[in-house]
């Protein structure tokens, strides 16, 4: 600990060369940082619905096919279940939008009691359920879109035949990880449209969204579904929020194995970089290292010392980097229209902080594996021809 | 001009850092190269997808195939009535009307859940498609359970590989033949009978699409205006060009994190290429001094720099290159959201792609060894040559 002014004396000799050093590898751990911070973000949202105890109930073939809407109240009355909605994914296209957004058909009423952490005023709840053709907006999709109060919406159908005009009547707001980008109108509103063209999919709905009373009563009611539907025309599937959120991201790939690959050759790269540089820096003090031992100071300290400062330059980029992307992703999150991007879950993209501090882990040991070399031979220096050097 | 060889001669003193630099450019590229890779993989399957002169009918209004329903009359109708569909060589027009599901399906390599496609073909299908050909096993007998799919399905799914059975809607498919499909949107799909899956999804008297070939632009032209003009048909017709290019967002996470990866490690690359010829100045100083004082202009010695580190450059960048061959057509897959199912590429590392790697080593060579170049020359020669 004494040593360690003296650690960074040597490490701020060079400024220019422990600059690039370091911002060479900010620069990467802050991609390393971006990648993971990614993953651990997924599964940090699928976690976190993990407290709201809800079940995603579909029909068994996946979510293309429909179910029929009379198994919504057969729902309702199963023991447990404190709340249910339809949720029918739209789909529409919005303008020039490549992509839909996510527009989902529900009862009103429910779904604020089963989505119960997110907030609409009252007025503008009310005004929504008057008005057939109202939708709901959450607030960060209408900021980056500029809708206000009473303004049209129109969504032209992709998926389903119809196309449809909303009025926005409210905005819901929830948490910083909440996923503000939806719009929610009358499933009423959907079934009339296709009523009147004849359509062979009215009466339908895509799956229900349903809160259960507590947490353990999950497995039983989950249980309880599926043997309620079983040998119904449209058998029924239940799992829990969590597991419907991680199907997304499993259909995205094995995304896994390329992250780490990429980030395994980045932190092999950056070793090669550091001991570079390290080796560069003690080659020019091989006399002073000699004269560090001539006066007493043993291997093993110089071996330290040489070790600390590589870990301090290797710190210093994974602080720099760590925290850069932990900033870098708030800011594109709270500033960028992420609801375009076709990537699940990336408009609540979040790096946890453990991940930041597993980048500064991951730096550290890039400092000491790239020292080990530099800092064995520094210490094998023999005094006398180390003196003798006039480099 | 410094002669080359004093250059090279200097790469080979400094022998490790040489190799140092040049492992740590070759590891920037192969990333950057491998994530570009990917990126003109997912490119390459959605254009080769689709002849000119083919068109794709759907309900109008409808994204992809899975949203689209035409009545099976209404697809007679465009087969028997619409002038101005090629036909083969045994005079049978290549009109296809196909029906497409969807089907959950999970992956071998990590358990992982995806949609696969499952596409209902009568044999005009074949005729459309020429460049796909049953490699392993045989064809699926028209009115059975069976089926066949791509190499890559096989091998990447459970109950996909040839001889399994694949569970589809509460009914089982056998898979009697694998195919290749040339790359195109045919590799992430598993194809059986028309009336079979019609039977099977409960679908009668519907197909999802109706896909052709016409004669030629002008009939294509008249076909689509018939199509979507006309009170009987009403459809959404388009060249089959323009359908997958509207899945073309599929590719646009990959390619995104592909140009940050890109941005990100260029930077890295460039301040670790800058640390090592800094260093090399700094070391060398007398030697630059001497070469000045004998008369080589600053010009040369800057140019001389360059020369070396595009050269460390560029040898990392081959290396990196060439690390990615083993990867080069390795299939992989990920989610097409316009279809909602998964859509199979794989690697691909054509000239575009390798050029990006070579420009991104050149980059770093350039943008890393030109200011530790022009700082060689700013000493004075005399406080150079006494440096040691």
């Amino acid at each position: 600990m004494k040593f360690l002014p003296y650690i960074f004396k040597n490490v701020f000799r060079n400024k220019l060369r422990t600059g690039f050093t370091v911002l060479s590898i900010a620069m990467s751990l802050f991609l390393v940082t971006l990648l993971y911070g990614f993953l651990a973000s997924q599964e940090n949202l699928a976690a976190q619905s993990a407290g709201y105890n809800r079940l995603v109930v579909t029909h068994r073939q996946g979510l293309t096919s429909l179910l029929p809407v009379a198994h919504l109240d057969k729902l309702r009355t199963i023991e447990g279940v404190k709340a249910a909605t339809q949720m029918s994914w739209f789909g529409g296209k919005y303008k020039d939008d490549r992509l839909p957004f996510t527009q989902f058909a529900v009862d009103a009423q429910a779904m604020m009691n089963v989505f119960d952490e997110l907030t609409l005023p009252a007025d503008q709840l009310s005004q929504w359920r008057k008005d057939t053709g109202g939708c709901v907006v959450g607030t960060r999709i209408a900021h980056h879109r500029g809708w206000r109060l009473g303004d049209k919406i129109v969504l032209k159908g992709a998926f389903y035949d119809v196309d449809l005009e909303l009025t926005v009547d409210g905005f819901y707001d929830g948490s910083e990880t909440a996923d503000l980008d939806m719009l929610w109108f009358h499933w009423a509103y959907l079934d009339e449209s296709l009523k009147a063209k004849r359509s062979p999919i009215a009466g339908l709905i895509g799956m229900v969204m349903l809160k259960t009373a507590s947490a353990d009563d999950l497995p039983e009611v989950a249980r309880q579904i599926e043997a309620r539907f079983t040998s119904s025309d449209a058998p029924a599937r239940a799992m829990t929020e969590q597991a419907f959120q991680q199907m997304f991201s499993e259909m995205v790939g094995n995304v896994q194995a390329f992250i780490r690959n990429t980030a395994l050759a980045v932190v092999f790269a950056l070793v090669c970089v550091a001991a570079n540089a390290m080796a560069m820096s003690l080659r020019e003090r091989t006399r002073e290292i000699a004269v560090l031992k001539a006066i007493g100071f043993q291997r093993g300290t110089v071996l330290r010392l040489v070790l600390g400062e590589s870990l301090a330059i290797a710190l210093l980029g994974g602080f720099l980097g760590a925290l850069g992307a932990k900033l870098g992703v708030l800011a594109l999150v709270r500033f960028a229209d992420l609801s375009r991007f076709p990537l699940p879950g990336i408009n609540v993209f979040d790096i946890p902080w453990i991940t930041a501090l597993y980048a500064l882990g991951l730096a550290a040991a890039i400092g000491l594996a790239s020292g080990l070399v530099p800092a064995w031979r520094a210490a094998g220096v023999s005094v006398v021809a180390g003196l003798r050097k006039v480099v | 001009m410094i002669p080359l060889r004093y250059n090279l001669r200097s790469l080979r003193t400094r022998w490790v850092t040489s190799l140092m630099t040049i492992l740590g450019t070759a590891l920037v590229v192969w990333a950057t190269v491998l994530a570009f890779g990917l990126g003109a993989g997912l490119d390459h399957t959605l254009e080769v997808s689709g002849g000119p002169l083919d068109l794709i009918a759907m309900r109008k209004g409808a994204s992809a195939e899975i949203a689209s329903i035409i009545d099976r009359k209404v697809a007679r109708q465009i087969e028997e009535t619409l002038p101005g569909i090629a036909t083969d060589e045994n005079g049978r027009k290549l009109c296809s009307p196909e029906l497409v599901v969807i089907v959950a399906a999970t992956r071998s390599s990590d358990g992982g859940r995806t949609n696969l496609i499952i596409r209902g073909v009568t044999s005009a299908a074949r005729a459309l498609r020429p460049g796909l050909r049953v490699v392993e096993g045989r064809e699926a007998k028209p009115g059975l359970r069976e089926a066949i799919t791509s190499r890559s399905v096989s091998k990447r799914f459970r109950g996909a590989g040839l001889g399994e059975e694949l569970e589809v809607m509460g009914s089982k498919l056998v898979i009697v033949g694998v195919f290749d499909a040339d790359d195109s949107a045919a590799e992430s799909e598993v194809w059986t009978d028309l009336a079979v899956i019609a039977e099977i999804s409960r679908r009668k008297g519907v197909v999802s699409s109706v896909q052709l070939r016409a004669t030629g632009a002008q009939a294509l032209a008249e076909i689509k205006a018939r199509l979507t003009g006309d009170e009987q048909f009403a459809l959404k017709a388009i060249s089959e060009k323009e359908y997958y290019a509207e899945q073309a967002i599929a590719g646009t996470a990959i390619k995104t994190v592909g140009w940050i990866i890109f941005v990100f490690l260029l930077i890295g690359a460039v301040f670790a290429m800058a640390n090592t010829m800094f260093g090399a100045v700094v070391t060398r100083a007398r030697e630059i001094g001497t070469l000045r004082a004998l008369g080589f202009s600053r010009a040369s010695v800057v140019f001389g720099f360059l020369l070396e580190s595009l050269t460390l450059a560029l040898a990392g960048g081959l290396i990196g290159c060439l690390g990615t061959l083993p990867v080069n057509g390795l299939s992989t897959g990920t989610a097409n959201w316009v279809t909602f199912s998964e859509i199979t590429f794989s690697f691909r590392f054509g000239p575009v792609v390798l050029l990006q790697g070579v420009l991104l080593a050149v980059l770093v060579g350039v943008a890393g060894g030109i200011f530790p170049a022009v700082r060689a020359t700013r000493m004075k020669i005399v406080d150079a040559l006494r440096e040691i």
